[in-house]
């Protein structure tokens, strides 16, 4: 077992390093020259070169790239100025560091994903569940197609359609603003709750129409019918012999749902306004800011590869049969 | 005389299909003592498997049932939800055909034991523990304390068939229902799983119904048996009547269809 964890650590390493290479080729080589970006409209030749040599861009290209690898490691040396491990570079826009913009922002993205998570995974797997056991009810066809809608409709149309209802029209809810939750515990819950809501209907429409499928395949499985002939109660074999089975894929699927939504949620925080990591990357983007971009990458692209081998680690631990043939 | 431990009489069972109701067992009728062995025996699609199933009322959702089905004298149809769980695995216990899918992978084969067991007659963990050891013995799982904490994948194909038969016993049934528990297993391993339930017939006295399509292996263990094709009980009689002067048409060609040494003597020497 530790074997195998040591062997999915050092493969994280390789993927997150080939990650690394490609986006620096991508968006410092394939892009704009920065030295001409960050000069600006009123600018010689000189100029341009001296920013050349400051960020290190007339040295050849391994190099620039090995720095960077130390940057965030070691820390490096813009000219004059020292930056500090994990060094990501400064921001061509306002010349703060990358690194102190993603940890500013990482909390509010944490944030929104954590509280979208807990909604959708309360409300789709009770949704499947419930939907499974009374199938072909009432209640299961309304639930299913109540979820194919909720599937169908984006995001941003229903972010503007609450925002219009609930904050202009009924004045229930303020304006998302992310404040911090000691200062205000009661304004935080409010400014989140549509953020969350908003993230979560789509995910958990998915996620009841997943589990509903399980369940229901479960229940067909011969072991049920074991259970059943076993003369075990209903609830017990709905417990213990449909759920676990049924619900272990889950696992899977919400791992690298929420791995991905720690590396921004970029629509939601955009049209909410919420100063996320989705935020920074929509906005770095549209400025062709490429430290900043190139951080949001690395940052999303780190958190999918924890993501999945915690899922990889988390399986194990769920289903004997991968944990017995692993050891 | 008093009634056999377990009487089905005229046994009905109609199934929804999308072309209407569909009979899948028609006027069956049937009867099975202590210590005996009634083998029904038919093609797939013959019925057998859905007799077995009405018996313990685990038909798919639609199904009905119409005759009587007694154990005891007692009639089984039309009971409660309730009273036939109190029944399955307690009275009447079943082993089916694939042991693999049968068993949950999820848990212990120990836990799969103990929950029929707690489930007809409560007490603790640790006591139901010492009966699925018991039962495992039984079955002739070697070093049974150890494996009960064993999942599933980790035995052999027999051995899951050991355990599917140990789970079945383990709260000693008036009647045990085999569901072909021998096809999905090679035939050393087939020979050793009808050893086993013989020799744990003549211990229990536990009535037994063998459900097979193989002629060959009903031969060696039923005392009467039953031939059904297409829900109809064609022939019902004792194993030796049966296979020395079968009386239906059906009954011939099932036998015909039994690869015999002889002919393959013949087709050799030709």
């Amino acid at each position: 077992m530790t074997r195998y964890v040591i062997g999915r650590l050092g493969g994280v390493v390789v993927i997150l390093l080939a990650v690394c290479l490609f986006t620096y080729l991508i968006f410092f080589k394939l892009s704009p020259d920065p030295a001409v970006m960050i000069c600006g409209k009123t600018c010689t030749p000189e100029r341009i070169d001296s920013i050349r040599t400051v960020l290190g861009l007339n040295q050849p290209l391994l190099t620039q790239f090995w720095e960077f690898l130390q940057g965030i490691f070691a820390g490096r040396d813009y000219g004059t100025a020292h930056c500090s491990a994990p060094c990501l570079g400064y921001s061509f826009q306002t010349n703060e560091s990358v690194w102190t913009m993603l940890t500013a922002r990482l909390p509010v993205s944490i944030t929104v994903a954590v509280g979208a998570a807990v909604l959708w995974l309360l409300a789709g797997v009770a949704g499947g569940l419930i939907s499974a056991v009374k199938q072909g009810t009432w209640w299961d066809r309304s639930a299913m197609a109540l979820a194919l809608t909720g599937v169908s409709v984006p995001n941003y149309v229903l972010a503007l359609v609450l925002q219009y209802v609930l904050v202009v029209k009924l004045q229930v809810l303020p304006f998302p603003s992310a404040p911090a939750f000691a200062d205000n515990p009661g304004l935080w819950f409010e400014s989140y709750l549509m953020p969350w809501t908003v993230l979560a209907i789509g995910y958990a429409c998915l996620y009841a129409r997943l589990t509903r499928a399980n369940v229901i395949d479960t229940l067909a499985e011969n072991f049920v019918r074991t259970a059943r002939a076993k003369g075990l109660q209903r609830s017990l074999i709905l417990r213990r012999h449909a759920l676990r089975p049924a619900l272990t894929p889950i696992t899977t699927i919400f791992g690298m749902d929420f791995a991905g939504l720690l590396g921004g949620a970029l629509i939601t925080e955009t049209v909410f306004g919420l100063n996320g990591i989705g935020k920074l990357a929509a906005d770095s983007i549209a400025k062709n800011d490429q430290p900043v971009i190139m951080a949001v990458t690395l940052l999303a692209a780190f958190f999918v590869v924890i993501g999945n081998v915690v899922v990889d680690l988390v399986y194990t631990a769920l289903d004997p049969r991968v944990r017995v043939t692993s050891a | 005389m008093s009634e056999a431990l377990f009487v089905v009489e005229d046994l009905t069972v109609t199934l929804p299909t999308s072309r209407g109701p569909v009979d899948v067992v028609k006027n069956v009728s049937f009867t099975v003592d202590r210590d005996d062995t009634v083998g029904i025996v038919g093609e797939s699609g013959s019925g057998k498997s859905m007799t077995s199933l009405a018996v313990l009322g685990l038909l798919p959702p639609g199904g009905r049932t119409a005759g009587s089905i007694r154990l005891n004298g007692e009639e089984l149809l039309g009971r409660s939800e309730a009273e036939l769980r109190g029944i399955r695995g307690n009275a009447i216990s079943m082993v089916f055909q694939d042991p693999l899918s049968s068993l949950n992978p999820y848990y212990t084969v120990g836990l799969q034991i103990e929950e029929g067991y707690r489930a007809h007659r409560g007490g603790s963990r640790r006591e139901a523990r010492k009966v699925a050891i018991e039962a495992l013995e039984r079955v002739r799982i070697p070093d049974p304390a150890r494996r009960i904490d064993h999942y599933p994948h980790q035995f052999s194909g027999g051995q899951r068939q050991r355990i599917m038969i140990a789970m079945a016993l383990c709260c000693s049934p008036e009647l045990l229902i085999a569901d072909e528990p021998t096809t999905a297993l090679d035939v050393t391993v087939q020979a050793q799983i009808l050893t086993l339930l013989a020799e744990l017939q003549a211990e229990t006295g536990t009535g037994l119904i063998f459900i097979t399509h193989d002629l060959a292996v009903i031969s060696s263990i039923a005392q009467r048996v039953l031939v059904m094709c297409e829900g109809d009980a064609v022939e019902y009689g004792t194993a030796e009547q049966i296979f020395s002067d079968p009386q239906h048409e059906y009954t011939r060609a099932l036998l015909d269809a039994v690869p015999r040494i002889d002919d393959l003597i013949e087709e050799v020497a030709l």
